[in-house]
C-alpha cells in the first residue's frame, strides 16, 4: 500500500505541511463524529487546490491505495471512515469562497468552507442558504453534498440536492469533471442529483456552487404543549391537511424536553409533548395560516401555546430544540441516536412500537424528531459500564430503524448510510436494486478506491457494528451541537 | 414493432427478449417528444408505456403519490385534486404527455420559478435495466438519504440509461386562489430592471415568465403569478405593482377563467407556430444583454426576420427558456451556432426541428469533459446500447 516513495511523492504535490502521519497526529482523522468507528488511516494528506486533489487520486490510482475524502468530520454515519492503511483526503485547507453573485442569486465555495459562512457571506444582502443542519456551524459544505444534508427547514425548502447548481468533481482516475455549470440546464442525466449524496464513493468534490434565498419577508414561530404525542401527531397531520407546508416541525417527548429544559433552560413547559411550528414567507400569507396552526393547536388540546413575539424568543426555542441531543447526556451516562424514517402519517403507530420496545427492552428511549417529514431521531439511553447496555441499545437502534422500513420509510433521512448502517441496507433495497447501484458505482470508480467500504453492504470486519453514540470532541468542546 | 407494456415484469421482459437478440429500443409514453434528440438510427422495437397508467399510491396524508410511468399528467392531477393536491408540474403538452416521459426529459413550465423541475420532486422510482432487471432506488418517503438516489439520474437521460416503470414524487396542494399581473416592458432596460427587482424582492411568485413574439421589437411581456391565500395573492400583487420598473411597464390583473387561458396561451404560443424550437439558458440578471445578443444573432440572418422574427418565452427568474427560429434549415443551423458560440448563453440544443437541420448541426452539441463520464455511464448500464436508438444526449 503506502511506502515511502508514496509518501515523497504525496509530499511533492502538497509539500511537506501536507502530509501528515504522525501516528499522534493521526488520531484525528481515525473517526468522524461517529466515534466507536475507528480506523487507522497510513497518511492523511491536505490538498490546497483542485489540482493537489487530482494529481493525490492519480497517484492513488496508481498505487491501488484506497482514499476517503473529509470535510470537517461532523458525520454521524461514517462516511468519513478512514481505511485502515490508506489516504483520507482533508479538505479543510479547500476553504475559499471563490465567487458571491448576488444578482443571480448564488455562492461558489470550495468544499472545505463551512455550510453556514455561505449564509455569512449574503446575509447583509438579506439572503441565506436554505439547508441548515445543526451542525452548520462546523460542517463542511463539501461534507452536506456529500451526504446530502438537511436541517429542520427542508420539510419546505428541500435538502443540499436541491439547492446545489454546478460541482467541480475529482474523479477516481483524476480527471476533473465540471458537473451542471453557470447555466440551467445542463443536457443529460441530473448528475448532481447522483453525486450530491453519495457519500463521497462517486468523486471528491472540488467546489460547490449553490442557490441562495432571500429572506422571507415574515417568520412566525410556536411552540404548543400537548398531554400525548399522538395529540401531538395530530396537529401535524392537521395542518398539513389544510394545505400547509410549514419551514419547519419539530417534535419532542418528554425526556426529550426534561434533558433540554437541564442543560440550556429554554423553559419548555413540562408536558408529554412539546410541538414547535414555524411558519414564514410573504407576511399576508403567514398571519393567516398562522391563525389556522394556533387554532388547530387549540382544537386538539393544547395545554398552552407560546408564540414567539420576536428573534429572542425565538432563538429560545430553537435553542430548546437543537440542544436536546446533546442534553440527553444530562439524563443518562451515554446514549445512541438513530436516524429513521417513516411517512408521517405512520407516526403515531411507530411511536407506541418505539414505547413498547422502551418498556421491554428496559432502556429509555427519547424522541426528538422532523415531525413534518417522518424523520425520527430516537435517543437510546444506556450506562455503558452496565455490562450488556451498549450492545442491548443498538438491538434496540436496530430494531426501530426495522420498524421505519415496515411503515415504508427509510434507514436514514440525512445522516447518511456511511459505514454504520451499510449492513442493513439489504432490509430496504433487493440484490437488485443494490447491484443497479453498484453499476453507477463502478461507472465512475472501476477499481473501487473511492471511499471502499460506505453505503454498500460488505461482510463486516470484527468491532466493525453499528454502535452507540459517544461525544464527539467538538461537541466536547462546545463548538458543535446534533438534533 | 410495438409493444405495449402491461406490467412492470412485461416491461423487464420485453427489454430483456431485446437485449438478448440485440435489437435497439425506443420507448414511449404518449410521444409528445417523440421527435426530440437525434434521429434514431435503428429502431427494432418501440416500447410503449400507456398501459402502464395507474396512479399506485396516493397517500395524501403525506403528499406523495407513486405513479406508473404512462400515466398523464392531466390525469394524475385530476385525480389528486380530489384531496386538494397536485404535482405542480406545467412541462408543454401537459395535457398528454405522460409521468415517464416527462421525467426522463426533466422537462418543466413556468411552475418551475416555484417548484422546480421533476428531478426536484420525484423522491422514488422503479427501474427495468436494458438487460430486463427491476430495480428501486430511493423511497416513498420525502426525507431520505439511503443509497444512491438513480431516480436523479434517469432525469434528463431521455430513457438511454433505463426504462422507467414508476416513479414517486412529493405532492403539493393546490393553492386556494391564484392571480397573474401582465406588464409590458417597454425596452430591454426595463425588461432587466423588472427582473432584478423582482428576484431582489421578497415576492415570492409561482411563475415568472417572459414573453416576446418578437425578440427584435424589444417590447416585452412579463407574467408574474401569485398563488396563496386570497388576502396574501392581493397582498403581494399590489406588492409587486409598487415595484418601479413594474409601474412603468402597464400592469394588469389577470383573474377567474381568463387567467388559466391566459398561462394555456403563453405556453402553446410557441409551439403552434412554425420553425425550430431552440432550448438555451442565460444569467437570468444578464437578461438585456442575453436580449440584445439575441437581436444581434437573429439579426444578421436575413431569413429569420422574414419569416416572422425570432420568438421567446423564459423563465425569467430562472434563467431558461424556448426560443422558436424561423427561416430555412440553413439560417437555423447557423442561429444555434451563433448561440452556441455567444457567450451570454449555455446549453443551447434543438428541442424541434427538421431532420435537415439536425443532420447540419448536433441536437445537443458538444458535452465537453462530461462526455467521457456519459460514455462509462451508457456503457456500465447498457452496454449493448439496446436504448434510445442514438437519440441522445448519451
Amino acid at each position: 500500500m503506502i511506502d515511502r516513495a508514496f509518501l515523497d511523492d504525496l509530499r511533492c504535490i502538497v509539500g511537506d505541511d501536507g502530509v501528515v502521519t504522525d501516528p499522534l497526529e493521526l488520531l484525528t482523522y481515525e473517526c468522524d463524529a461517529l466515534p466507536h468507528l475507528r480506523a487507522s488511516p497510513g497518511a492523511v494528506v491536505l490538498p490546497r487546490s483542485a489540482a493537489d486533489v487530482q494529481q493525490i487520486v492519480r497517484l492513488c490510482a496508481r498505487a491501488h491505495v484506497p482514499f476517503v475524502p473529509r470535510g470537517h468530520g461532523t458525520g454521524l454515519s461514517g462516511g468519513a471512515l478512514p481505511v485502515a492503511g490508506g489516504v483520507v483526503i482533508a479538505l479543510s485547507r479547500l476553504n475559499r469562497v471563490l465567487d458571491v453573485d448576488i444578482p443571480n442569486q448564488r455562492v461558489t465555495v470550495e468544499p472545505g468552507v463551512t455550510n453556514l459562512e455561505i449564509t455569512r457571506q449574503v446575509a447583509p444582502f438579506g439572503y441565506y442558504y436554505a439547508p441548515d443542519p445543526s451542525s452548520q456551524q462546523v460542517c463542511s459544505i463539501g461534507g452536506n453534498v456529500a451526504e446530502n444534508s438537511g436541517g429542520a427547514h427542508c420539510l419546505k425548502y428541500g435538502f443540499t440536492t436541491h439547492h446545489v447548481l454546478a460541482l467541480d468533481a475529482v474523479l477516481a482516475n483524476g480527471d476533473l469533471v465540471r458537473i451542471g455549470g453557470t447555466f440551467a440546464d445542463t443536457p443529460g442525466p441530473d448528475l448532481i442529483g447522483l453525486i450530491v449524496g453519495s457519500e463521497g464513493t462517486l468523486a471528491v468534490v472540488t467546489s460547490i456552487t449553490v442557490r441562495i434565498l432571500r429572506r422571507p419577508e415574515r417568520v412566525q414561530t410556536l411552540l404548543a404543549a400537548f398531554d400525548t404525542i399522538e395529540a401531538g401527531g395530530e396537529v401535524v397531520s392537521d395542518i398539513i391537511g389544510a394545505g400547509i407546508i410549514p419551514a419547519a416541525v419539530e417534535m419532542m417527548d418528554a425526556l426529550a424536553i426534561r434533558a433540554a429544559e437541564a442543560a440550556v433552560h429554554p423553559n419548555f413547559p413540562q408536558s408529554d409533548t412539546v410541538l414547535i411550528v414555524e411558519l414564514d414567507g410573504p407576511s399576508a400569507e403567514v398571519e393567516a395560516l398562522f391563525d389556522i396552526v394556533e387554532q388547530t393547536c387549540r382544537a386538539r388540546g393544547a395545554r398552552s401555546i407560546e408564540v414567539a413575539r420576536d428573534e429572542a424568543q425565538r432563538a429560545r426555542i430553537w435553542k430548546g430544540r437543537k440542544a436536546a441531543f446533546a442534553a440527553m447526556g444530562r439524563v443518562s451516562p451515554n446514549y445512541y441516536v438513530q436516524d429513521g424514517v417513516v411517512p408521517r402519517t405512520r407516526l403515531p403507530e411507530v411511536l407506541n412500537r418505539i414505547r413498547q420496545l422502551e418498556a421491554r427492552s428496559g432502556l429509555r428511549i427519547g424522541n426528538v424528531f422532523h415531525a413534518g417529514d417522518g424523520n425520527l431521531h430516537p435517543l437510546i439511553c444506556y450506562d455503558e459500564r452496565v455490562p450488556g447496555e451498549a450492545d442491548r441499545a443498538v438491538e434496540v437502534a436496530a430494531e426501530i430503524l426495522s420498524y421505519c422500513i415496515d411503515a415504508g420509510g427509510s434507514l436514514t433521512g440525512e445522516h447518511g448510510i456511511g459505514a454504520d448502517k451499510s449492513a442493513y441496507m439489504p432490509q430496504m433495497f433487493s440484490a437488485d436494486d443494490l447491484a443497479l447501484m453498484q453499476r453507477v458505482r463502478a461507472a465512475f470508480d472501476p477499481d473501487g478506491l473511492c471511499n471502499p467500504g460506505k453505503v454498500f453492504p460488505t461482510p463486516r470486519l470484527c468491532g466493525e457494528v453499528p454502535g452507540p453514540y459517544r461525544e464527539h470532541p467538538l461537541e466536547k468542546a462546545g463548538v458543535a451541537e446534533r438534533w | 414493432m410495438v409493444i405495449e407494456a402491461g406490467t412492470a415484469e412485461d416491461l423487464a421482459s420485453a427489454l430483456r427478449q431485446a437485449s438478448e437478440l440485440g435489437h435497439a429500443v425506443v420507448i414511449r409514453g404518449a410521444g409528445t417528444k417523440a421527435d426530440w434528440g437525434r434521429p434514431p438510427q435503428r429502431v427494432d422495437r418501440t416500447l410503449c408505456t400507456r398501459r402502464l397508467n395507474r396512479i399506485l399510491a396516493h397517500e395524501h396524508g403525506d403528499l406523495t403519490a407513486t405513479i406508473e410511468a404512462g400515466a398523464a399528467l392531466a390525469v394524475v392531477n385530476a385525480s389528486l385534486a380530489s384531496a386538494g393536491q397536485w404535482l405542480p408540474l406545467d412541462p408543454p403538452f401537459a395535457d398528454r404527455a405522460t409521468i415517464g416521459g416527462i421525467l426522463a426529459t426533466n422537462d418543466s413550465g413556468p411552475l418551475r420559478q416555484r417548484f422546480g423541475t421533476p428531478r426536484d420532486l420525484v423522491i422514488g422510482v422503479q427501474l427495468a435495466t436494458a438487460d430486463g432487471v427491476l430495480a428501486r432506488a430511493g423511497g416513498r418517503v420525502v426525507k431520505n438519504v439511503a443509497g444512491y438516489d438513480l431516480s436523479k439520474l434517469v432525469a434528463g437521460s431521455f430513457g438511454s440509461l433505463a426504462a422507467i416503470v414508476s416513479a414517486t414524487f412529493k405532492l403539493a396542494p393546490l393553492p386556494k386562489t391564484t392571480r397573474t399581473l401582465i406588464a409590458t416592458a417597454p425596452d430591454l432596460d426595463v425588461l432587466a430592471q423588472i427582473v432584478r427587482d423582482v428576484m431582489a424582492s421578497q415576492l415570492e411568485p409561482i411563475a415568472f415568465e417572459m414573453q416576446t413574439g418578437n425578440a427584435a421589437a424589444s417590447r416585452t411581456i412579463v407574467m408574474l403569478r401569485f398563488a396563496s391565500t386570497p388576502a396574501a395573492v392581493d397582498a403581494q400583487i399590489a406588492a409587486a405593482s409598487g415595484l418601479a420598473s413594474l409601474k412603468a411597464s402597464a400592469p394588469v390583473v389577470i383573474e377567474g377563467d381568463d387567467e388559466p387561458a391566459r398561462w394555456r396561451e403563453h405556453a402553446e404560443g410557441i409551439w403552434d407556430a412554425p420553425g425550430a424550437v431552440v432550448r438555451a439558458s442565460w444569467l437570468p440578471a444578464n437578461v438585456a444583454t442575453v436580449m440584445r445578443e439575441l437581436q444581434r444573432i437573429a439579426g444578421e440572418r436575413r431569413g429569420l426576420i422574414a419569416d416572422g422574427g425570432t420568438s421567446v418565452i423564459g423563465r425569467a427568474g430562472v434563467g431558461a427558456g424556448l426560443i422558436r427560429v424561423g427561416g430555412d434549415s440553413r439560417d437555423q443551423a447557423a442561429f444555434v451556432d451563433e448561440l452556441r458560440r455567444s457567450s451570454a448563453f449555455g446549453n443551447v440544443i434543438i428541442v424541434r426541428g427538421s431532420a435537415e437541420l439536425k443532420a447540419m448541426i448536433d441536437v445537443w452539441g458538444a458535452q465537453g469533459d462530461r462526455e467521457r463520464l456519459f460514455a462509462s455511464l451508457k456503457q456500465a448500464l447498457d452496454p449493448k446500447g439496446v436504448l434510445n436508438a442514438g437519440r441522445g444526449p448519451l
